[in-house]
């Protein structure tokens, strides 16, 4: 379990890291990582529910002001931080009082990838509604879903993959 | 009352979702609409001063693009300069140079402005007139040039034209000097191409070279010192062998000669009374 110090360690080294690297990277326009809702995944499950949104919303208002989207990551990461439990619990047929990290050491591989298959679609279906604020061009929007989230997935599944083994 | 207090106590995380998500929104359709939200872009100074850290890196990594680009500038540049430089040698010899040499060589004399009337270029011995005499303060034994160069000395004179010996004819002896060194010798004409003179009694050690600017010597009465003539063009010996034959191609294009000046040397009547004074004497 981290501490407040760490958390906030982390929660800065993400956004830099997205906003300074993550942001800039797209192969055409598609497929850009939004790596920095590793944080909003990797919370301890029983955390109440407002500590987590008010997280999620500081991470995504820092995303938004670094990247002049004012509002839009942080809609997002709310939603996210909101949903979170639910996906959790929908996945793991653990007992929900029961306190961990998710990760796939602690939950198995395939629970592990629904949880972040969800969280991942969800966020950035919300993110880029959002941003993209109409279903004029639909296959683009939905071509840009469907290269972010897996791309942010990669990520993520990389990052559990070099942690795992320290 | 309670279970409604207790309802919101349970579900107190939904408003807290509604308040932030109504938070976003209000940010997001703010800054749509309403520039004056410059802080929560990257216009504060927090992102700024991290996007200047950030730069400060990154600027690096394009420093290789950036010198191929000034290289490639550099050389657009070089060539540029050169053919500039050539296209400016090539102005001042032609014009604005000889221009300079000549005003340099005229002051302090008297210029008249005539226009040729008549000219020829192809006889053995050529003429000019020009549509200004006596009335107009020619006198015979004057200097006359164009913009470019010496034309000839005026031989006749008559009440409002004049005649002039041009280069172009056998009669015509003008003193000229090698510009650089100072040595002297005659220009004379022989027929043939109206682009080039000669000069026929150069000594044997005096030092030019192909391309050296051929002056008036200034020694006679007519021209001043330092009208320009011509450039060496040929080097050759002499019919006798003794001194050298240059080919000198004149500035002057006397096949298409409008414009001249006469030139008025001050004092010149008194150097020719001089002069011929000498010549008495010596009789």
């Amino acid at each position: 379990m981290l501490t407040y110090l760490q958390r906030i360690e982390w929660f800065i080294g993400l956004v830099l890291l997205q906003v300074l690297v993550l942001n800039h990277v797209h192969i055409d326009g598609y497929a850009t990582p939004f790596f920095f809702i590793y944080f909003i995944l990797k919370y301890n499950a029983v955390v109440s529910r407002n500590v987590l949104l008010v997280w999620a919303f500081l991470l995504g208002l820092s995303v938004d002001v670094f990247s002049n989207t004012p509002g839009v990551n942080a809609a997002a990461a709310t939603v996210l931080a909101f949903m979170r439990e639910p996906i959790l619990r929908l996945v793991t047929i653990r007992d929900s009082a029961e306190d961990f990290e998710p990760s796939i050491k602690t939950m198995g591989f395939s629970p592990f990838f629904r949880y972040i298959l969800l969280c991942t679609f969800l966020f950035c279906i919300i993110l880029l509604v959002i941003d993209t604020f109409s279903f004029f061009n639909l296959p683009v929007l939905l071509l840009k879903i469907l290269t972010d989230a897996s791309i942010t997935m990669v990520c993520i599944l990389c990052a559990e993959a070099i942690r795992r083994k320290k | 009352m309670k279970n409604l207090l207790n309802f919101f106590l349970k579900y107190n995380y939904w408003f807290l979702f509604v308040l932030l998500e109504a938070i976003s929104f209000t940010l997001l359709f703010r800054f749509n609409s309403y520039q004056g939200s410059a802080f929560f872009t990257s216009a504060n100074w927090v992102t700024g001063a991290v996007y200047d850290m950030a730069d400060n890196v990154t600027g690096y990594f394009h420093l290789r693009t950036i010198n191929e680009e000034l290289v490639q500038k550099n050389v657009e540049l070089e060539l540029q300069l050169e053919s500039i430089r050539k296209a400016l040698t090539e102005a001042t010899e032609d014009s604005s140079g000889i221009e300079r040499i000549k005003q340099e060589a005229l002051a302090g004399y008297d210029l008249f402005k005539a226009n040729v009337v008549n000219n020829s270029v192809t006889h053995a011995d050529n003429y000019i007139t020009l549509d200004k005499g006596e009335a107009d303060g020619i006198r015979s034994e004057m200097g006359v040039v164009t913009g470019s160069g010496v034309v000839g000395i005026v031989y006749l004179t008559s009440r409002h034209y004049s005649i002039v010996i041009p280069v172009l004819n056998s009669k015509s002896s003008i003193s000229c000097k090698i510009k650089r060194s100072d040595y002297f010798g005659f220009l004379k004409w022989d027929g043939g191409s109206s682009e080039f003179a000669f000069i026929k009694d150069m000594p044997r050690h005096s030092l030019f070279s192909l391309g050296d600017t051929i002056v008036t010597s200034g020694h006679s009465a007519v021209f001043p010192s330092g009208i320009p003539v011509g450039t060496v063009d040929n080097i050759a010996d002499s019919y006798d062998g003794l001194s050298y034959l240059l080919r000198v191609k004149l500035f002057t294009d006397f096949a298409r000669l409008n414009d001249v000046r006469v030139i008025a040397q001050k004092g010149q009547e008194e150097q020719l009374e001089l002069e011929k004074q000498l010549v008495k004497t010596t009789k």
